[in-house]
């Protein structure tokens, strides 16, 4: 499936999100997310600013845009990685596309 | 750029802040004392008909409300186990909380009650592992320890379903006296059935409510140092590697001469345990008085911050502890603890002959030459 950047996301109902330690743990709620059941995934700072975003409220350019002022970078780097990370995360059913 | 990876538990970051200080991993959380089983062995198996143990019970409010108070204090793991946590009617409710609120959830269980509703369950929301005891190979065995007709059919019945769903399956066994002729084909049964684990423990100990009847039966049950010995002996691996490790289980170091803190080990230190009628512990074996909270009554960070320092903090002035647990060099090979202590004899600080014989036997044994040719494989 592909994914545009007019599209908005949210985080799947399947996974549940955790700080632990400062570091943002997605645990599994249901089987077939990663290659093994009892996978656990963490993310990098920037995974971390996507996916505090990932509310259906605004489109991926949207939060691109919001991402490029943040990280000051250029929005065509970012509009990349986000398309790269989201197209994971949905793939994985981490993610819904809405 | 790679923004997600996977996270394996031993590279959690909490590891190394635990390292500086007492961080919360996991917890125990026992849901009934109940069991449908009537294991010889067993500590904790009230009848499964037992009304004022269930009155007892965590309500599902309680648990939900604990296991709110454990995650804010950053745990990641929860075990339920028991008696047996499939008698509870609400099982699933209470499993499925657990795993919302981003739980790993482990579970320890007989298989005897598993029913399409829990593979169904543990199909979509898989645990993080079951662990099932293997009571005896054969049913004559294996129902002469649970006391219960019909159950080593119920036992493979429930076995092979989880399996058969794909669900992660840890087997083990206890060592007693009752299976002690069908070890062989208990560990054969275990490795046929599962490839990644198996272990076995001949170590009983009492039972938390003192039951005098139940407990002259669990010492009935206990193997002697030498059988023991000889059991270890016959696992190749296992002992091969009680050899290797011989200098990190008998140290001169390990005798503690001039302390007089009780406890040595880890317990308090990244985990606790939860009763199935809301007492705190700081493992499961431990239930003197002194050192139970209730979280009836107070709160789990209450608990956690305070209560468990100063139970860590307990000292003992009995010379014959001091002189003989305490700077005890071969204390790694041996079953004695605190909480053991206070099952035995009621007091936390008295050393408990029969555990003096076995760990004295095993580390004979591991001193010697190793002469594995020679030895049975079980």
């Amino acid at each position: 499936m592909d994914i545009t950047l007019d599209q908005t996301c949210v985080t799947s109902e399947d996974v549940v999100a955790r700080i632990i330690e400062d570091e943002l743990i997605i645990v599994p709620l249901v089987s077939g997310i990663g290659d093994m059941d009892d996978e656990l995934y963490t993310m990098n700072e920037t995974g971390r600013a996507i996916w505090s975003r990932l509310t259906g409220e605004k489109t991926l350019r949207g939060i691109a845009n919001d991402l490029a002022e943040e990280f000051s970078a250029p929005q065509e780097v970012i509009e990349k990685d986000l398309l790269g990370l989201i197209t994971e995360l949905v793939r994985r059913k981490m993610v819904v596309v809405q | 750029m790679t923004h997600l990876s996977t996270i394996e538990i031993q590279d959690f970051p909490l590891w190394d802040k635990m390292k500086e200080q007492r961080k919360l991993f996991s917890f125990d959380l026992e849901i009934t004392a109940r069991c449908n089983n009537d294991c010889r062995h067993c500590y904790i198996n009230l009848p499964a008909g037992d009304q004022e143990a269930q009155s007892k019970e965590l309500t599902i409010q309680e648990i939900n409300s604990i296991a709110d108070q454990a995650v804010a204090l950053g745990a990641v793991w929860v075990l339920l186990s028991g008696g047996e946590p499939l008698l509870r009617d609400d099982f699933e409710e209470i499993y499925m909380l657990l795993k919302r609120k981003g739980l790993l959830v482990s579970l320890f269980t007989n298989a005897t009650l598993i029913r399409d509703e829990h593979i169904a369950l543990f199909k979509k929301y898989p645990p993080r592992d079951i662990e099932i005891t293997v009571y005896g190979a054969t049913k004559e065995s294996y129902e002469r320890v649970t006391g219960r007709a019909g159950s080593f059919a119920a036992f493979t019945n429930g076995l092979n379903r989880l399996l058969d769903a794909g669900v992660k399956v840890r087997l083990k066994a206890m060592a007693i006296r009752s299976n002690f002729h069908e070890l062989p084909a208990i560990a054969a049964f275990c490795r046929v059935h599962t490839k990644d684990y198996f272990r076995f423990d001949p170590q009983l100990h009492l039972r938390f409510d003192g039951n005098k009847e139940r407990n002259q039966l669990i010492k009935s049950e206990r193997l002697t140092p030498e059988e023991i010995v000889i059991l270890e002996k016959a696992d190749e691996e296992r002992f091969a590697s009680l050899q290797k490790g011989c200098d990190t289980l008998i140290n001169d170091n390990f005798a503690h001469v001039g302390c007089d803190h009780l406890f040595h080990c880890g317990l308090g230190n990244g985990s606790f345990n939860i009763g199935y009628d809301g007492t705190f512990r700081l493992c499961s074996s431990l239930w003197a008085k002194e050192t139970i909270y209730d979280l009836r009554q107070g709160t789990l960070r209450e608990a956690w911050e305070e209560f468990v320092p100063k139970v860590r903090d307990m000292r003992s002035r009995r010379q014959e502890y001091l002189d003989n647990c305490r700077s005890c060099t071969i204390v790694n090979l041996c079953l004695w603890c605190p909480a053991h202590s206070h099952l035995e004899t009621g007091e936390l600080d008295s050393p408990i002959e029969y555990f003096c014989q076995v760990a004295r036997a095993r580390a004979d044994a591991i001193q010697e030459v190793p002469q594995l040719e020679n030895m049975k494989t079980l």
